[in-house]
């Protein structure tokens, strides 16, 4: 039986104290040890980011490459053994920024490894400029009169690109954040997860997300793809939807 | 008389390829050597292409200025070439073309491809029309050409059939004429490969398990024959990914994983790709990187050759960090330098580039592969699947201490670590600590000379204490070396040197013989010299004469020739 302790890393994060960072953390030290995979046996694919020291401080495998390029480097992990349990991150400049177009053609390739993005809506590492997530008129250093882009919508573009598990959950819901990652990582198939987290240092707080944030209810149908790309485009209406969006 | 040569010239979809290639394995089925290179433009139909083939008692590698024989499938080969063929040499066109102006010592043979399309009604026939009637005027039999068109097409029967009977008119439609004046060797005994072929067969003899590539010209092919060749071979893995950036990254992902990796791209590709070069080398994975250079900056000459990329791959990514750049000069060394490729990223763990051209890749030599590099790669090279208490830190494995060259793949039981693209410990945690950066970057660049002690030094070919030395690296080598014969039988004193291995560098080698040469003239296809700016770099040598060429086309052996001459 595999225990939480062997995944514990004497490493110490470096993450600003009380950063969601270390909740994800948790989840996936917890998703790991619940679904009984041995250390040696999974992979942690990351990018550059705040949000890419994770693989650092998880005793496991670790895979520390380029800003925006953990999913091609985590699908060639996969492809060349598919015994290992391959989770790729990325944040919402690494993976929707830089890495956008890795995102698109692994959902269509479908290769079975789980992707979690960090979002966020702010680039924290290179301390506070707007991010492809940040809602449009988003004031920052680098936006001074505020944002000119429409907010990124990872949730359609991923039903649109053929991936066939989407879903999304917010950090403040611990327990629901590690249901939902068990799924993915179960999910035989490309599984995405978007995490919807504060940045207390740059970005939003609790309190911004606290009405926005719900999780879709036991009646809706995720198999449909008609009514997952609804559900998608409510995020660009303000709310923000959590759970699985689409599985196929 | 040391070759005939044979040139097809029409339109791009004309089947122009495929002529050349018949007429090619005719040559080779009777015993003789051939080399064929091609032209093209980068359109899929209409354009101007031609296929040249050098045919030969001996093994060649370059082109010369003349044409005994032109086949013209359409008026621009004639406007174009005519004035190339030699006296005494022969035209065959398609008689629906006019011909203005008439080369007084030249026979021109009209074939009647138009009645022969409307008599055996198939329309896209007159390549193998103008093979049919090239060899009857060659004095070789049909016989010839049948079985050779049956080893092609035997997948296609029925199209074997309408080639065959096109063939056999044209054949019929031809008076017979005399043989190409050379003697043959042994027959069939020769294999047909370019450069990319051999890079292919390098790479699968290897041991290759993963290949991504994005395709680009001119490397392209490595993909196809890869991901032909990954149907029946369960062990191989091919894949073209959504851009270059992610051809490397995922044969970086599968080389961590335990893959043989490789991906291959021309040098607008290989831009994308190089911040991940820096990558395999600080996260010290294994991986072999073939770059066809292409004329540039930007999109350049995309179908034609130059040797324009030697100082970008060695300089390729920021920050100091070790890399191997091989420069293939034939094909037989497209094959042998692949799998030292692979031997070195897998025994040394860092990136290995070969560095080959439009010219090396897509040229046909006549050869008989040989296993010159004496490696057993049934074997892993510093791959170990158990950690020993000594090799353990905190429960993870020191994989990068300083002067181990050893690694676990993931799965391994005690063998965790992190894979850094960050400055790391040995156990691979991210660190800034200036003690441990100063081991790290030790390890990593002591590698190079670890790898020059491994490599064969560059060798002096021709007369010692020769009055001029050629310099030159890559393609260009076989044009210098017939270049070298022809002055060696004027009595003429001259020797070359070929650099092989860019990175790491034999400067003492190097230095010993160009300090000796009388006259050093370095010759390349790029406008700067770049191999000699390295040269200046490595050894202060300055070489002042220069040969360059960067109008997109190789040199020519006649060309070289008399440029050398005048150097004199």
């Amino acid at each position: 039986m595999v225990t939480l302790e062997e995944y514990n890393s004497t490493e110490k994060p470096t993450w600003c104290p009380g950063c969601a960072d270390y909740t994800i953390l948790t989840t996936i030290k917890k998703t790991l040890t619940e679904l009984n995979i041995e250390s040696h046996n999974a992979v942690l694919v990351s990018g550059v980011g705040c949000f890419a020291k994770l693989p650092y401080w998880i005793k496991t495998n670790g895979f520390v490459g380029l800003h925006g390029r953990s999913l091609p480097v985590a699908q060639g992990i996969k492809l060349a053994n598919e015994d290992l349990t391959v989770i790729a991150f990325g944040g919402d400049g690494d993976g929707y920024s830089e890495g956008g177009n890795h995102f698109i053609h692994a959902c269509r390739r479908n290769v079975n490894i789980t992707y979690v993005v960090h979002n966020n809506g702010v680039f924290g590492l290179t301390t506070g400029q707007y991010s492809s997530t940040s809602t449009m008129g988003t004031k920052s250093k680098s936006s001074p009169r505020g944002s000119i882009e429409v907010s990124f919508n990872p949730i359609a573009v991923a039903l649109a690109s053929g991936a066939t598990f989407i879903a999304r959950v917010y950090v403040g819901n611990p327990s629901h954040c590690v249901d939902i990652m068990k799924k993915a990582v179960q999910h035989n198939g490309f599984a995405f997860v978007d995490i919807i987290q504060p940045c207390i240092t740059f970005g939003k707080n609790h309190e911004y997300y606290k009405d926005k944030i719900y999780i879709v209810d036991e009646k809706y149908d995720w198999s449909d793809k008609s009514t997952a790309f609804l559900k998608a485009l409510e995020s660009d209406t303000g709310k923000i939807p959590c759970g699985i969006i689409y599985k196929k | 008389m040391d070759s005939f040569v044979i040139r097809v010239g029409g339109e791009a979809g004309w089947g122009i390829a495929t002529a050349a290639n018949l007429i090619a394995h005719i040559f080779i089925k009777l015993g003789y050597h051939v080399f064929s290179s091609k032209e093209y433009a980068s359109q899929i139909k209409g354009g101007h292409n031609y296929h040249t083939l050098r045919i030969s008692s001996k093994p060649l590698g370059a082109d010369v200025d003349k044409v005994d024989m032109l086949l013209a499938l359409d008026s621009v080969t004639v406007e174009k070439h005519t004035s190339y063929v030699v006296d005494g040499g022969m035209i065959l066109y398609n008689d629906s073309i006019e011909i203005k102006d008439t080369k007084s010592t030249v026979t021109y043979v009209p074939l009647p491809i138009t009645t022969i399309q409307q008599t055996l009604n198939e329309k896209n026939i007159a390549n193998t029309v103008f093979v049919g009637a090239a060899i009857k005027s060659l004095n070789i039999e049909y016989d010839v050409l049948k079985s050779v068109m049956a080893d092609i097409f035997n997948h296609k029967l029925q199209l074997l059939d309408i080639l065959a009977n096109a063939a056999h008119t044209g054949y019929d439609s031809m008076e017979k004429g005399v043989g190409i004046g050379l003697s043959a060797g042994e027959k069939s005994s020769l294999e047909f490969y370019n450069g990319n072929g051999a890079i292919t067969k390098g790479a699968l003899d290897a041991g290759i398990t993963f290949h991504a590539q994005y395709p680009m010209t001119p490397v392209s092919a490595i993909l196809h024959d890869l991901a032909k060749e990954s149907i029946n071979n369960k062990d191989l893995t091919v894949i073209q990914p959504e851009d270059e950036i992610a051809a490397i990254n995922m044969a970086l992902g599968a080389s961590y994983a335990g893959s043989r990796a490789m991906t291959a791209t021309s040098g607008g590709g290989f831009s994308l790709m190089v911040e991940s070069v820096g990558l395999a080398s600080m996260a010290e994975l294994p991986l072999v990187i073939i770059e066809g250079q292409r004329p540039g900056p930007a999109t350049g000459l995309p179908t034609k050759t130059e040797q324009g990329d030697l100082s970008f791959v060695l300089s390729a990514g920021q920050g100091d960090f070790p890399h191997v750049v091989i420069a293939p000069g034939n094909v037989q060394e497209c094959y042998t330098e692949t799998k030292r490729a692979f031997y070195l990223a897998e025994k040394y763990q860092l990136p290995v580039i070969v560095l080959v051209d439009t010219l090396l890749a897509e040229s046909f030599s006549t050869i008989k592969l040989s296993n010159t590099l004496n490696i057993d790669f049934s074997q892993r090279f510093n791959i170990i699947d158990n950690a020993n208490q000594y090799q353990m830190k905190n429960g993870l494995f020191m994989r990068y201490s300083e002067d181990n060259f050893l690694r676990t793949l993931p799965g391994t039981k005690n063998g965790i670590y992190t894979c850094a693209g960050d400055e790391h410990t040995n156990v691979g945690s991210i660190t800034e600590d200036p003690t441990i950066r100063n081991g790290m970057m030790r390890h990593r660049m002591g590698k190079l000379k670890k790898i020059e002690e491994e490599l064969p030094v560059p060798e002096l070919y021709g007369s010692i204490n020769a009055d001029m030395t050629l310099v030159c690296w890559g393609s260009t080598t076989s044009a210098v070396m017939e270049v070298v014969n022809r002055l060696g039988t004027e009595g003429k004193s001259v020797n070359m040197v070929h650099m092989k291995y860019m990175c790491p560098f034999h400067t003492s080698s190097v230095h010993d013989i160009l300090s000796k040469s009388n006259k050093i003239l370095l010759i390349e296809n790029n406008y700067t010299g770049q191999l000699g700016k390295l040269i200046m770099e490595k050894t202060g040598i300055h070489v002042n004469d220069t040969i360059l060429k960067y109008d997109g086309q190789p040199f020519t052996v006649d060309e070289l020739y008399n440029l050398i001459i005048q150097k004199w």
